[in-house]
């Protein structure tokens, strides 16, 4: 089976050079199964679908893979998609595992916002998004595959990149969907001057930073952050979550998470039906005990 | 400004979902459905735009089965101006309902397309782009704003760290993420309104649309593991520390994540 991998690199702009976390994981996955082919779209500073896709598209129907791996990342999923229109082949988006069959694929999602586990089986050829942190990444890098760039090109007068405007409280640092630690914030924090606590334990953890809705529809942190149905999804090693109650559509975003820690000072909060470790407590006293804990075991270590 | 925006009725967010006995779909017994949230931001974004500018005029358009009409008078309700109900079995490939929606969107000439950036029944993300690419127009993903402007539409994509704000001069799709503006909750007039209101319908049939697309089926459908029966640790007053500790060991020798 040949297997294409686009390299999430130029597509995601900021840092042009650098190859995303993921596509190494994708590629890495691929191998197994198949010839692989990494792909790198040269062009536009900035992602935007068409030009990428027209030379893609171009590209796939010489080239004929039968399979297209892409980065469920925003903009991997969008290009994901509008390439499977281009092509007419089958699409599924955000998927956690491949496993390719004769003449089909399989893969393994979710439905209505988190809370269904369903496997497909699409036709191929096929384009399959694949979420960040699906499939680890092994301690020797691939090499068993190969290595093409297509030129993308800008059409100028339909479209144009204006200016970007920075979001006050952002920080650079580890995208959220891409994250191993996530150190999520709810309304029993309080109010934005209280952030200082998750962030200093995000800090000591390496983590990003997440958010309930009650947090982001206040104001007190930007959407960006909010995880849950219309949030992000995330499904990182460990997500710690304080001051939050769990409501069904916070939960659709998270449980797929592999360790669960919820602190919170009401012990029938929903967050601790979903919690592998569940802290009753203060998160003002105890948040900061577990930062100088884990600084503790990071220095020890 | 003519804004059009596709709109997908799906299971209400508060709904738990259970998978029926064949194991390859949903219990739809007992749902009670709603527009699909992204879509009701994206419904949201176009009658900010008609509240700033009243000669906007905000058109919505479902594919689906009957029970769907019910989110197009929701729509209605909030202040849309006008709904079209195209009729199709439950299961119209997403291919098919994008190209049932690009015929639609090329009789009603609209100047900008807002779907919603996924629908939370499939969760797929396909149809916006889709359309966009069937159309051949320009189109942006995970769009938080628009505006009117000299000559064409500026519009704002979140991206890690800020925003990112693009021009179309001409006829644009975006996909709608989810924004700073609440959806806005139906007035008594509105629903008055909505209820008097007709809604043309069209069989997708009869709209011409190639009906051959790839193949995706479900295999199986499962619930997700239930989760718990964790460990929870008690950190009364003063012990925080000790606890922090307990936790931390936890997280490093038995979770293995630090
Ligand atoms: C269509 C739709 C989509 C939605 N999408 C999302 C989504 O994507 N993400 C999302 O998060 N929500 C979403 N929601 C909202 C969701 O229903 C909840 O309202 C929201 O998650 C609540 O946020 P919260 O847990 O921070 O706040 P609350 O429910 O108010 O919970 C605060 C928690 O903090 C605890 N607490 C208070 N003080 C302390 C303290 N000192 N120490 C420790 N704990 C304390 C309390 O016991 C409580 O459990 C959506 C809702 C709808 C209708
Ligand atoms: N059957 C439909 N009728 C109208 N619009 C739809 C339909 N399906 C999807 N859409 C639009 O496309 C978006 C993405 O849907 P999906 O590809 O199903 O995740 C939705 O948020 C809607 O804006």
């Amino acid at each position: 089976m040949k297997v294409w991998v686009i390299a999430e690199s130029k597509l995601m702009a900021q840092k042009a050079s650098e190859l995303r976390r993921v596509s190494l994981e994708l590629v890495a996955k691929a191998t197994a199964f198949g010839d692989t082919e990494l792909v790198d779209v040269r062009g536009p500073e900035r992602y935007v679908a068409a030009p990428a896709v027209d030379a893609l598209a171009k590209k796939a129907e010489a080239d004929k893979p039968d399979l297209v791996l892409v980065g469920s990342t925003p903009s991997g999923r969008d290009l994901a998609a509008s390439l499977a229109a281009r092509l007419g082949w089958a699409y599924a988006g955000d998927c956690v595992d491949v496993r390719p069959g004769e003449g089909s694929v399989e893969v393994a999602r979710t439905m209505y916002a988190g809370k269904v586990r369903a496997t497909m089986r699409l036709s191929l050829p096929a384009v399959v998004a694949v979420r960040p942190n699906a499939f680890p990444l092994p301690k020797t890098p691939p090499t068993d595959f190969q290595a093409q760039t297509v030129a993308a090109e800008m059409v100028p007068q339909k479209l144009q990149f204006v200016r970007f405007e920075p979001t006050k409280e952002a920080k650079a640092g580890v995208p959220l969907a891409e994250a191993r630690v996530i150190v999520s914030g709810g309304r029993g924090l309080r109010g934005p001057e209280n952030w200082k606590l998750v962030e200093e334990l995000a800090a000591a953890l390496g983590a990003a930073l997440g958010a309930s809705r009650a947090v982001t529809d206040a104001g007190w942190r930007p959407n960006e952050e909010q995880v849950g149905q219309t949030g992000k999804t995330v499904a990182p090693d460990l997500y710690i979550a304080v001051g939050i109650s769990g409501a069904i559509q916070h939960l659709a975003g998270m449980t797929q998470s592999k360790t669960i820690v919820a602190i919170n000072k009401d012990p029938d909060a929903d967050i601790f039906k979903v919690a592998d470790y569940g802290v009753v407590a203060d998160a003002f006293a105890f948040v900061p005990a577990l930062t100088a804990e884990v600084k503790k075991a990071k220095a020890a270590a | 400004m003519k804004l059009l925006v596709p709109l997908k009725q799906v299971p209400d967010s508060t709904m738990r979902i259970k998978v029926a006995p064949d194991g390859k779909s949903i219990v739809t017994e007992g749902i009670t459905w709603s527009i699909s949230p992204y879509d009701e931001y994206a419904v949201e974004m176009a009658l900010e735009q008609k509240d700033a500018d009243p000669s906007t005029t905000v058109s919505v358009v479902t594919v689906g089965p009957v029970r769907a009409k019910d989110a197009l008078r929701a729509a209605l309700a909030m202040g849309c101006d006008d709904g079209t109900f195209v009729t199709s079995d439950e299961n119209a490939a997403p291919l098919v309902v994008a190209r049932a929606l690009a015929k639609f969107v090329e009789q009603k000439q609209p100047d900008l397309v807002l779907c919603g950036r996924q629908a939370s029944d499939d969760d797929q993300g396909f149809v916006g782009p889709a359309l966009a690419t069937i159309l051949g127009w320009p189109h942006v993903a995970t769009v938080t704003k628009f505006a009117p402007a000299d000559g064409g539409i500026e519009i704002w994509r979140e991206v890690e760290g800020g925003h990112e704000v693009w021009k179309a001069s001409g006829p644009a799709l975006v996909t709608v993420q989810k924004s700073d503006k609440e959806p806005r909750y139906a007035s008594l007039p509105g629903i008055m309104k909505a209820k008097k209101k007709e809604l043309p319908e069209l069989a997708l049939s009869s709209l011409g649309v190639d009906a051959a697309a790839p193949k995706i089926e479900v295999v199986k459908m499962e619930t997700p593991p239930q989760r718990g029966g964790g460990k929870i640790l008690k950190a009364a007053d003063g012990d925080a520390a000790s606890v922090a500790a307990e936790l931390v060991r936890l997280l490093r020798d038995e979770a293995k994540v630090l």
